[in-house]
């Protein structure tokens, strides 16, 4: 009778440790990009995805933010209140976000940010170089144009720090390298392909003379393609777009545009995960200060873009 | 019971019965954090619903109050990247200034006799621009979001225990708000001017006052919640509010105060708010896809109002009927 006893209480006992170690290697990440509508945040997800695929004990949600700061702040709560493990983010704004950041860490939730970074230390930043980047595209639209010649530039939102970063980048390589080249307009065309139209329609209008548009992502570069053919100008003017999607690579290969800043999406996103993962698992340890990890652009041109295979196509 | 008392508590028992479901649906939701976020959600909306369901008391509407809130940040994030004023003089300063664009709307709608939906349309546009231009910019004239780091500014999005301020805050504005609707001789005109704008005036209210007084509440509330919401965020952007216009106008409507005026009150809207934070607040936890989110987010309002605009159809058929029945009965026993 003891005896049965003492196994019954042996057998619980096993049971429970079991319930207890699962309960710690199973793991919620919560990914929280600006917007899931667009296709570089896709392509995040479905790098993460994969990183974790063959992770049965990890689970992965995302939500969307709807490209508004309260909106993702209130959402960042909602992962913490959750008890989400880490969350991955790409902030719309850094000051904005910064407070969540700060919150979830406290909570002992390591948050990696995509893109964008706070100001306030946090686990890890996965981010493209937007200035670098964008220092690169100049540099070629330089070259290309000889150093002179007119150029406009289609904004991301006010307040929107990768698309500000990318342009203070653009802006820097033309009044260092070329000073020749002008800037005859920049406006905001909200990371929109209709938008990117509309305002490219009005740059066409007022400057007879256009060499060069730098558009500070891949949807607005296509928005100024179609404005340009429509006007019968594609010929004359050079566009260059940001981000690297598959449909503009598409594009670059016709010669319609002519080249954008690449970056493997699929792979920023597989390294965030990864990261996370480390960092659940004892693999890593959260340092004091936030660890950069910079993933190099690729200029992608009617040359170059054979160079991106088609699985690194998003 | 009244109609409108019935309809009150079909609302609370579906805010429970949803409550409950989630709780059971989701462990993490029956906590306090998280029941304390959500009361912060809806008190960030409920403030400018206050101020909103007063406007539509008056059968009138207010499309400002997004930018009121934009515009508001802004004044304040200026106060502090370039003056030394301590947050108890500026706040005073911001929400005096969205009392006067409360005026500025109330002005043109009762001097010039213009919609109200045009005026604060337009009100609407030239402050959005307006937030932009006075955004506070880095050296290259691009807008910098500022990190607010103001003490005495960020204690509006702390807790008093585990309750948020803008909590007490809101609670303690709907109950006083309530009283003015409903003790007070000037909440009385507000009812009046939105039932019957020419009687009321025949009969002696100044409705042009009482309405340029109902826009000025508005524009106050805007500002007010604006002040929790940049120091829950510890920053200021030139966009914030704007959008959430219509969370406000769901909230008020679902409350139970409808465009035509005349009718309804402040313990509607607070219900409203609630119910729409906790649809909110709930679909995050279902693990739902983003795209499948905001549909059913938009399918619930859709519903709770059909169904509340054919009870109250029902309810007054109802009530129709049964006084004819008592008039037949009156008549045959004459």
């Amino acid at each position: 009778m003891a005896k049965t006893k003492l196994m019954a209480m042996l057998t619980a006992l096993l049971v429970t440790a079991s319930g207890v170690a699962t309960a710690q290697t199973s793991y919620k990440i919560g990914y929280l990009p600006s917007t899931v509508g667009q296709a570089l945040t896709q392509a995040w997800r479905v790098g993460i995805e994969n990183a974790l695929k063959d992770k049965k004990n990890v689970t992965m949600q995302s939500l969307d933010a709807q490209m508004k700061a309260e909106i993702q702040v209130t959402m960042m709560d909602d992962f913490i209140n959750q008890g989400y493990n880490a969350i991955i983010l790409q902030p719309i704004d850094a000051a904005a976000l910064t407070a969540s950041v700060k919150k979830a860490e406290s909570k002992g939730i390591p948050v990696i940010t995509l893109n964008t970074d706070t100001m306030l230390p946090h686990a890890a930043c996965v981010t493209m170089d937007d200035t670098g980047a964008g220092y690169m595209v100049a540099e070629n639209v330089g070259k290309s144009l000889g150093g002179k010649g007119n150029v406009a530039i289609l904004q991301s939102p006010p307040g929107a720090q990768a698309g500000v970063e990318r342009e203070k980048g653009f802006r820097a390589a033309l009044a260092k390298q070329y000073p020749n080249i002008k800037i005859v307009g920049a406006q905001n065309a909200q990371w929109n392909k209709d938008k990117g139209i509309e305002i490219m329609n009005s740059f066409l209008q007022v400057n007879k003379e256009l060499d060069a548009v730098f558009a500070v992502n891949d949807n607005m570069a296509e928005g100024a393609m179609i404005a340009a053919e429509s006007a019968g100008r594609l010929g004359q003017i050079k566009i260059w777009g940001f981000n690297g999607q598959k449909s503009t690579l598409a594009l670059i290969e016709q010669g319609k545009i002519t080249g954008t800043a690449y970056t493997n999406a699929y792979n920023q996103g597989g390294m965030a995960a990864k990261y996370a993962m480390d960092l659940l698992t004892g693999a890593k340890k959260k340092g004091a200060a936030t660890e950069i990890i910079k993933v190099p652009p690729f200029a992608a041109t009617k040359d170059t873009v054979a160079q991106i295979k088609a699985e690194d196509r998003w | 019971m009244s109609v409108s008392a019935i309809r009150r508590l079909i609302l609370v028992g579906l805010l429970i019965s949803i409550g409950a479901a989630l709780s059971i649906a989701s462990p993490s939701f029956l906590t306090l954090d998280n029941l304390m976020t959500l009361l912060q959600e809806a008190s960030l909306t409920g403030i400018v619903a206050i101020g909103f369901t007063l406007v539509l008391i008056t059968a009138g509407i207010d499309m400002s109050i997004g930018a009121v809130i934009a515009i508001t940040s802004m004044v304040c994030v200026n106060f502090i990247s370039y003056t030394h004023l301590p947050a108890y003089v500026f706040i005073p300063i911001a929400l005096a200034g969205g009392c006067l664009i409360g005026w500025v709307n109330g002005f043109f709608i009762t001097y010039f006799k213009l919609p109200e939906f045009i005026v604060t349309l337009a009100t609407r546009g030239i402050l959005a621009g307006l937030a932009l231009i006075a955004a506070v910019k880095d050296d290259q004239g691009f807008v910098k979001n500022v990190f607010i780091q103001d003490e005495v500014f960020l204690s509006f999005g702390e807790t008093v225990g585990p309750v948020y301020i803008v909590t007490i805050v809101f609670f303690v504005l709907a109950f006083a708000t309530q009283l003015f609707l409903k003790r007070t001789r000037a909440g009385t005109n507000v009812y009046a001017t939105g039932a019957n704008p020419t009687a009321s005036r025949l009969s002696g209210i100044n409705t042009d006052r009482t309405l340029i007084g109902v826009y000025m509440f508005s524009g106050f509330c805007a500002a007010l919640a604006s002040i929790f919401l940049s120091a829950r965020m510890m920053t200021a952007m030139p966009d914030f509010g704007i959008g959430s216009e219509m969370d406000v106008i769901a909230s008020v409507v679902i409350g139970g105060t409808p465009f035509t005026g005349g009718v309804g009150d402040i313990w509607g809207t607070v219900i409203g708010t609630l119910f729409l934070a906790l649809i909110k607040n709930g679909i995050l936890k279902l693990g739902l896809s983003p795209y499948i989110q905001p549909i059913v987010i938009g399918g619930i309002i859709v519903v709770t109002v059909i169904a509340d605009v054919w009870y109250k159809g029902f309810a007054e058929k109802r009530a129709t009927r049964i006084a004819r029945q008592k008039q037949a009965l009156a008549k045959e026993g004459v």
